[in-house]
């Protein structure tokens, strides 16, 4: 563990800005939202700023992406196939527990598995990432009960814990390592590790009552997700309830369904886009022919909740596939975000 | 990229058309073959598995494979049903098409041996059996009885007329047809594909069936076996569903807990019952 002063913090991003392309939470003076973006130097980044509005999901699996370019031209009846592959080098900075937990995630969903996903690896082999431990929870977080914050434990190359007048600097990988040395910290002293520990509990006790009751019912509820043991009331009134927008699963961070579709220009090539889809979307199951084996929503709308609690999902990612940034909350307008629908089926069980 | 000759999933082999065979109405058959000659000769599939096929302008689709795994030409028969396949049966003698794969874990032969064999398709259903009845007719010693169920909706959709014509020349390969509706000049069977079962007498014991077709002939069908006494695990099914990557990743083709392109196609009946989806 080191120490960097508070005021000296900026120039691990500045460091970083000079191999990287820099990312981190901004607040948008106009909306006042914070949006986890693109920054040219430090100073618009906000270590401050709540949980992005956005995950940071955009950054290792873009919204639309080219992943192959081709040009098939019938008179010669030649064929040229172009992969497209990002070359960026990105840092995350300020990157918030459960937003790593939901890149962790994609990780093994994408490269771990047994078909690596190349497109993928290469946005992500080349990431810096710079944790933010959370020490206070926000409106509607809940790490707490799927074991992804408020602090970060793997997968960052450095992670940074407010305390006082310093932040701890605290390096998981060799990259970090190297950072550290290069920017010459002061090593902290194990009194530290105390200092450390007390901010995250300090901060796991600031959480609502309701997120710490909520706990152990996440686990019960994923137990009868797994088990299919809940009543078709349930996902018949999940599904009156949804409007089939799909803004919980564009804002999730470990949503990562995409749709490919070959998109012509005018000069006769193709592009081969990758864009991010819905399970709730009608479209998203409907065969050639119009079969579709998902027609009612909420035969579609339950299999969201299955991917995020369900123990044969949850192999795949090796943790639960949600992370508990509670946005699905904020963004849903039929009021059936995760934690609710965590609520109706407890009621379920007690009842 | 292409780091130590690691093949990239995402992106198609380039193959071109040698032949193109009209099967019976808005189905042809496609005759391919890579560009790249060391891809055409490693190309190796086994029964019951599916490639990407990329029309170039149009998009890529999931297509299973009816050729055998062994001496066999590669080919594809497709069904004219969507933007893909339409673009596809625009094609030509010469034109070039993308392939990536095979995907998915195909039929489990390793674990078939000495049983009978049951297929029992419906109209194009036939086409991702091909591959596996035409490796069962090459190892014939290895099995028991081998009976094929077929299904159409009138005498001209019955696919692959002349392979079945072929095949009957073989030693112990029964096969016994029906349609739904009869033109005047059909003398065989009239009636749905699972009273066939009757007719053939099909044996449970030691017996595994394939079967695959639209949803409503696979529960009729399934039925029957099941109240003949087949056990749930007996019965084969290949599945059907929209996809995207082929390879795990899109997560659009998932039934249940499981995924069609890495976990499928080829389901038990056992299998199906616990997935909680429709078919």
């Amino acid at each position: 563990m080191y120490l960097i002063e508070k005021s000296k913090v900026m120039t691990i991003a500045d460091e970083l800005a000079k191999e990287y392309e820099l990312y981190g939470p901004v607040v948008d003076k106009a909306a006042g939202q914070v949006f986890f973006d693109r920054v040219e130097g430090s100073g618009d980044i906000s270590l401050m700023a709540e949980i992005p509005a956005l995950p940071p999901k955009a950054t290792v699996f873009p919204q639309i992406e080219s992943i192959m370019k081709y040009k098939y031209d019938r008179e010669t009846k030649n064929a040229v196939i172009e992969p497209v592959f990002s070359e960026a080098k990105k840092a995350l900075f300020g990157l918030r527990p459960c937003d790593l937990a939901g890149i962790i995630c994609l990780d093994r969903f994408f490269i771990g598995q047994e078909f690596v996903d190349d497109v993928y690896l290469e946005h992500r082999k080349r990431m810096f990432i710079v944790t933010n431990t959370c020490v206070v929870p926000f409106k509607q977080c809940f790490c707490v009960c799927t074991d992804s914050g408020p602090d970060a434990d793997e997968g960052y190359d450095l992670n940074l814990t407010e305390a006082g007048e310093f932040y701890l600097v605290e390096s998981g990988s060799e990259k970090g390592a190297a950072m550290i040395e290069k920017l010459g910290l002061a090593k902290a002293g194990d009194e530290y590790r105390k200092i450390k520990k007390d901010v995250v509990d300090k901060s796991i006790s600031l959480f609502e009552d309701l997120t710490t009751d909520n706990k152990a019912w996440i686990s019960r509820v994923m137990n009868r997700i797994t088990t299919g043991f809940i009543k078709d009331d349930v996902w018949e009134y999940v599904g009156k309830q949804c409007f089939e927008c799909g803004a919980c699963t564009f804002v999730c961070p470990s949503c990562s369904c995409f749709n490919i579709e070959d998109h012509n220009r005018f000069d006769k090539s193709t592009d081969r886009l990758r864009t991010w889809d819905s399970c709730s979307f009608e479209g998203y199951t409907n065969m050639a022919g119009d079969h579709n084996p998902r027609k009612p929503v909420e035969d579609r709308r339950n299999k969201r909740f299955f991917c995020k609690l369900s123990y044969s999902q949850s192999k795949k990612y090796l943790r639960p596939g949600c992370v508990g940034c509670g946005r699905c909350q904020w963004v849903c307008p039929g009021d059936i975000g995760l934690p609710n629908v965590v609520t109706y089926i407890r009621r379920e069980i007690t009842e | 990229m292409c780091e130590n000759d690691k093949k990239v999933v995402t992106i198609p082999e380039v193959a071109t058309i040698v032949e193109i065979k009209d099967e019976i109405q808005d189905v042809k058959t496609f005759y391919l073959k890579f560009d790249n000659p060391d891809i055409d000769k490693n190309f190796k599939i086994k029964s019951g598995q599916f490639v990407m096929l990329t029309v170039f302008g149009a998009g890529e689709s999931a297509i299973s494979l009816p050729p055998s795994p062994e001496n066999d030409r590669f080919h594809l028969s497709v069904k004219r049903v969507g933007k893909v396949t339409d673009a596809l049966h625009k094609l030509e003698v010469g034109d070039k098409v993308g392939i990536r794969g095979p995907f998915g874990n195909g039929f489990p032969f390793e674990e078939l041996k000495g049983k009978n064999l049951i297929y029992v398709a419906g109209g194009i259903g036939l086409i991702p059996l091909r591959s596996s009845i035409v490796h069962a007719l090459q190892h014939r010693e290895d099995f028991g009885r081998i009976i094929v169920l077929l299904g159409a909706r009138t005498p001209a959709d019955l696919m692959y007329q002349y392979n079945i014509e072929e095949w009957l020349k073989i030693e112990g390969f029964e096969c016994y047809v029906t349609v739904d509706q009869a033109t005047p000049d059909w003398k065989g069977e009239t009636g749905f594909v699972h009273y066939l079962i009757e007719k053939a007498n099909v044996p449970v014991e030691n017996s595994v069936a394939f079967v695959c077709g639209p949803p409503i002939m696979f529960n009729s069908v399934i039925g029957e076996l099941m109240k003949r006494g087949m056990k749930d695990d007996a019965i084969l099914s290949t599945l059907e569903r929209h996809m995207k990557c082929g390879i795990g990743k899109c997560q659009h083709c998932s039934i249940g807990r499981t995924l069609v392109c890495t976990d499928g196609p080829v389901y038990s009946f056992k299998q199906i019952k616990t997935l909680g989806e429709q078919i």
